[in-house]
């Protein structure tokens, strides 16, 4: 239980950046911290005690090693998200180049004249 | 205005002779996706990472030269057909989406487990293109130094 609540934390650390840093960059990189607080919760729910990863080692016996594997599912799941994440992350810094491009700045207080 | 290009001496004469043992690992990496931890995706982003390394340490012109960025591009969106190519061969001879029609091999061997190396092969090439013109394209946005709006 606790591990699920120090990853609720770190979640937290996140909108806690998302909301109070005045710096693009940084809050780009609370939203990359809010994604693995995101992914680290799936992957803890696959977590088992005394459990081994789920890659067949040569010489052991399948039939047996399978029942101490932990589930491979959201960790196929996992790498699906970190790769939308890269693709996300990728995006949000191209729009703050263009932003640094037009204004000069990285701080959104500074940001104003959003037409034209 | 001379700028982009490159880091020192030093760090040009490491790259060179690392960013092969990188490529190298990185082939490695996706060659035992079917055996060992890893992958096309792990080792497509160490594939990119190299090709990184090299703009970082040369510069955007030297890249430029060195490679064809528009023949990467055709590459990189020639392999998301090839595996829907793969999958519609599965469909047609295995029966399902994706599903294997080649020999399953013998366990632990490189050439075994049918489709998934050759998946593997296609999806680290991609990721590896993909992810170096992403990074490329970030490069080539000229940006002037900070100052007033």
């Amino acid at each position: 239980m606790t591990v699920y609540l120090l990853c609720f934390v770190l979640l937290l650390v996140g909108i806690y950046g998302v909301l109070t840093k005045r710096d693009l960059i940084k809050m780009i990189l609370s939203l990359g911290i809010m994604g693995y607080a995101a992914n680290l919760m799936i992957i803890l729910f696959a977590y088992k005690d005394g459990a081994m990863y789920a890659i067949l080692t040569k010489g052991a016996d399948p039939q047996q090693v399978v029942q101490q594997m932990v589930d491979p599912l959201p960790q196929a799941l996992i790498l699906t998200s970190i790769v939308i994440e890269l693709g996300i992350t990728a995006m949000l810094v191209a729009l703050a180049i263009r932003l640094y491009e037009k204004y000069k700045t990285f701080d959104i207080t500074k940001i104003r004249r959003l037409s034209g | 205005m001379k700028h982009n290009t490159g880091m020192t001496l030093i760090v040009r004469t490491v790259t060179r002779v690392s960013v092969w043992l990188i490529f190298l690992y990185g082939m490695y990496i996706i060659l035992h996706g079917h055996l060992s931890p890893g992958g096309g995706f792990a080792g497509g982003v160490i594939i990119a990472l190299g090709f990184l390394n090299i703009l970082l340490a040369y510069g955007r012109d030297f890249v430029d030269e060195w490679l064809n960025i528009h023949l990467m591009k055709d590459i990189e969106a020639s392999m998301a057909t090839l595996f829907l190519a793969l999958g519609i061969l599965g469909m047609s001879f295995g029966g399902a989406f994706l599903a294997n029609f080649l020999s399953k091999g013998e366990l632990f061997r490189l050439l075994s487990a049918g489709t998934i190396p050759i998946l593997n092969i296609i999806i680290g090439v991609k990721v590896s293109m993909a992810l170096f013109i992403a990074v490329w394209t970030l490069a080539i946005l000229h940006i002037s130094k900070g100052g007033k709006e």
